[in-house]
């Protein structure tokens, strides 16, 4: 994935000068961080980088604590952050995933390694940002589909639907077009003696008297 | 057969990263422990005369990080060492060790500049 934007934040610039020079190597767009508050600003502006590196141990915020304030916003497409760190212990490894950090990688780094797991977390990123986007139009149709909940307007006589459009559409027609519902005809047991019984019953006169008729 | 003061795999991995074009990432990065990691040195031997184990273990690790990303084997086990040492908080034992990462650094940096000089020839020669 092309252009993507990646922060590598270390206070120790030979680390984050190769590190750095692998990811741009790698095809990405590279920004660095001396320290915790650098990367917080950068993390925290307008458009922030969609992957984070950050050093464990770094003056002012350590990358775990940083991982913390990214993981308290609870964005729906969020920073995806790996920990570089030369603590190998797993107790320091659960520390760091705990915090809510998505990956660690141990240093000094191996070009390998790292550019194959920043590639994991741009696949990620691509994932979430692509179903945050699907949400987003979801809760817009969703808002549409509220709206017409709220007011419609129908002709109180022959319960026709005004429409977007200002025509007046047969009910079924509307929500049809609307919701994809189809109608099957029938009718109600009061329609059936208020309507269809009095047709019955005069289609029978008809039968009857021209039967009548034929007999004379 | 002495250990090489860089190791050069690190080193050949360094110089291949350079995008065509652009500065040499190699010397860059060489350049960079240059001029980052005598003060951290310095820090490191104030910390240890001022009885302050936290603070030498502190710029251990910092060095430790830099060492290893430019292959300095030896500087880089006496560092491992430094910054482990100091979980126990044994600053007597720590005095062999801020020595002997002193020749360690001193060789590091001698080593750096053989490397880096021909290179900077080369690019004035370009010029």
């Amino acid at each position: 994935m092309p252009f993507l934007r990646v922060l590598v934040a270390d206070d120790e610039p030979v680390s984050r000068t190769v590190v750095g020079a692998m990811l741009k190597k790698a095809g990405y767009d590279v920004t660095f961080a001396a320290d915790g508050r650098q990367a917080w600003r950068q993390l925290s502006a307008a458009n922030p980088p969609s992957i984070a590196l950050l050093d464990w141990e770094m003056p002012g915020l350590a990358g775990p604590e940083v991982v913390e304030r990214i993981r308290a916003r609870g964005e729906q497409a969020p920073t995806y952050v790996i920990l570089l760190t030369s603590r190998d212990s797993s107790a320091d490894i659960v520390t760091g995933l705990k915090a809510g950090a998505n990956d660690y990688v141990t240093k000094p780094a191996n070009e390998d390694e790292l550019v194959a797991r920043v590639n994991v977390g741009a696949r990620v990123v691509e994932l979430q940002t692509a179903l945050a986007e699907r949400v987003r139009s979801l809760e817009e149709a969703l808002a549409t589909v509220r709206a017409l909940q709220t007011l419609l307007p129908m002709c109180a006589y022959c319960k026709a639907i005004r429409n977007d459009q200002n025509y007046w559409e047969k009910v079924e027609t509307y929500f049809h077009d609307h919701s994809g519902v189809s109608f099957s005809h029938s009718y109600c047991p009061t329609c059936y003696d208020r309507f269809v019984k009095p047709q019955l019953d005069a289609l029978d006169e008809v039968t009857q008297a021209q039967r009548r008729q034929q007999e004379k | 057969m002495p250990l090489p003061v860089l190791d050069p795999a690190v080193i050949a991995t360094l110089r291949q990263l350079t995008p065509p074009g652009e500065p040499d990432v190699l010397s860059e990065v060489l350049g960079l422990f240059l001029s980052d990691a005598p003060g951290r040195m310095t820090r490191l031997r104030t910390a240890w005369r001022d009885g302050d184990a936290v603070a030498v273990q502190r710029s251990a690790h910092s060095l430790k990080g830099s060492a290893g990303n430019i292959g300095a084997i030896a500087m880089l086990a006496v560092c491992k060492e430094l910054d482990e040492q100091d979980r126990a908080g044994d600053l007597a034992a720590m005095t062999p060790l801020v020595a002997s990462l002193d020749a360690e650094y001193a060789k590091v940096a001698a080593e750096i500049q053989r490397l880096i000089k021909p290179s900077e020839e080369i690019r004035r020669s370009g010029e």
